[in-house]
């Protein structure tokens, strides 16, 4: 029997990505914006934490069986996905206009206190956009190596350090096609110290994620149930090692510490897209791992047994 | 009202999967959809003393229904007299009931882009008979009644027998009891 008929797929993992990411883009600019004032971090990067939130809602369409019914999903408040849904367009809504206030020739670009109450709710609505996929992950009792308040730590984690590199990234962007600045139709926010320090802020972040990957690992290995510690052990020496291993702890979080530690923007830019690269291979990861139910008596073996979908005799049947 | 559940004898149970077959046949089930696997234990244990224990699964039930708590669009209900069951119309496919639910007793139809589930067959309880693994299964394995009646032949079962529910170490409360041969090892 094929696998999609009870997991969720790579665009859920997706979804978790950008939703992650647009969020914390919107918590660093709303704080940025009501703690230090205007323009600390690009309009581009103000924008692209809205529009990743966006994109990351329409995968999560993609992903239903149904997606021209997903208006649904809004419909009872007490699912967590409901929660996130909702949240997840407030914030859309709060981030464009608020990033809308960085273009300068729009006529309400200039009334500082609407600006503030935005960047106020961009703080909320980020945080819980960014939050809320680790949430839902957690509470699922049967899947060992989701349940827990950890996973909810690590998505956070992941999706602060993805959302520091989306935001240098659009700053090295604006840097490069400064004639808008140049001509006033943006704010200037090339001076801007939140960029100058987002390297290295994300850099400790980075640090503080492979400590804290390694002593999840470490705790589900030796932790509570077996079924914890054979969850681990895909990740130690099984099917999902060599992508956690060589693609997210080498090249999604330790090449990008290494990186974010020289002083060149174009430098900080390729560590930024590799530490945008780990969470999305950190995020499909996690969510294959969901794969390992806690499994009831003699289940694994008899689901070994199932046809995968492409025998001879299914495809007579059919 | 009425509070359904299913007392499965495992000592009666021969692995014939007869319930399988019929349950896929009662709800016209696309050949890769199995709502009522029967899982093997076994053979457990030094010749010549062997055991082997055959495991019916269906949906639990559940009295804390973690399915119905994760489903967005509130097309998963339980119904007072316990039956948790799919408001086809509402679902929209997400899975979430799908990864919630500990005993993996929903599968989602590429088909028709929707989640299904065993729902005790409610259209044949509601005419006031018993689900249709119930009536196929000739080895009187699976017993189905009302928790509520101390005259049922599942209240007098679960009181005369040691029942254990899977996995209630999580709490979702299972309508589903299972009575074990003594020396049967669950693992």
């Amino acid at each position: 029997m094929s696998r999609k008929h009870d997991e969720w797929g790579w665009m859920l993992a997706v979804d978790f990505f950008f939703a992650g990411m647009g969020g914390a883009m919107l918590v660093i600019a709303g704080i940025a914006d009501l703690f230090l004032g205007n323009a600390q971090t690009s309009v581009l990067g103000n924008f692209a934490g809205a529009i990743f939130i966006a994109i990351g809602a329409g995968f999560l369409i993609l992903e239903l069986g149904r997606p021209l019914q997903a208006f649904r999903v809004f419909m009872n408040p007490k699912a967590i996905l409901t929660f996130g849904a909702w949240n997840m367009t407030f914030a859309i809504i709060a981030g464009l206009l608020f990033a809308s206030f960085g273009i300068t020739i729009l006529p309400w670009s200039g009334f500082i206190l609407v600006r503030k109450f935005l960047a106020a709710f961009c703080i909320i609505f980020g945080l819980i956009v960014a939050t809320y996929p680790g949430v839902l992950l957690a509470r699922h009792k049967a899947r060992p190596f989701w349940n827990g308040p950890g996973i909810m730590v690590l998505f956070f984690l992941s999706s602060f350090i993805t959302g520091m590199a989306g935001h240098i990234l659009s700053g090295y962007v604006i840097g490069e096609s400064s004639w808008f600045i140049a001509e006033g139709y943006i704010v200037n926010s090339l001076s801007s110290l939140v960029l100058q320090d987002l390297p290295h802020l994300t850099a400790i972040l980075l640090l503080f994620q492979l400590i804290f990957w390694a002593g999840y690992i470490w705790i589900k290995r030796s932790g509570g149930t077996d079924r914890e510690a054979e969850a681990a052990q895909r990740w130690i020496n099984g099917d999902l090692s060599a992508s956690f291993k060589l693609g997210f702890i080498l090249l999604g979080t330790i090449v990008p510490i290494v990186l974010m530690l020289f002083t060149t923007p174009v430098i900080h830019s390729v560590g930024a897209c590799l530490a945008i690269l780990g969470g999305m291979i950190m995020r499909y990861l996690v969510v294959r791992a969901g794969e390992d139910r806690t499994w009831l008596p003699g289940e694994q073996k008899y689901r070994s047994r199932l046809p995968v979908g492409n025998e001879e005799f299914l495809k007579v049947w059919k | 009202m009425a509070r359904y559940a299913m007392v499965i004898d495992t000592r009666r149970c021969i692995g014939c999967q007869s319930c399988t077959v019929a349950c896929k046949v009662h709800n016209e089930l696309p050949v890769d959809m199995i709502y009522n696997p029967v899982t093997t234990v076994g053979p457990t244990g030094v010749f010549p003393n062997l055991h082997m224990v055959h495991i019916p699964l269906l949906c639990m039930h559940c009295e804390n229904t973690p399915c119905v708590d994760a489903c967005p669009t509130g097309a998963s209900l339980r119904r007072e007299d316990g039956i948790v069951w799919i408001n086809e119309k509402k679902c929209v496919g997400c899975k979430a009931c799908v990864m919630a639910c500990p005993y993996g007793a929903r599968i989602s139809n590429q088909e028709k882009g929707i989640v299904q589930k065993c729902d005790f067959c409610l259209d044949r309880v509601d005419m006031g008979k018993i689900p249709r693994c119930v009536q196929s299964c000739h080895q009187k394995a699976r017993i189905f009644g009302d928790l509520d009646d101390p005259n049922s032949e599942v209240v007098k079962l679960i009181n005369s027998h040691h029942t254990v529910r899977l996995l209630d170490e999580l709490g979702s409360k299972p309508s589903v009891f299972y009575i074990y041969g003594l020396e049967a090892q669950m693992r």
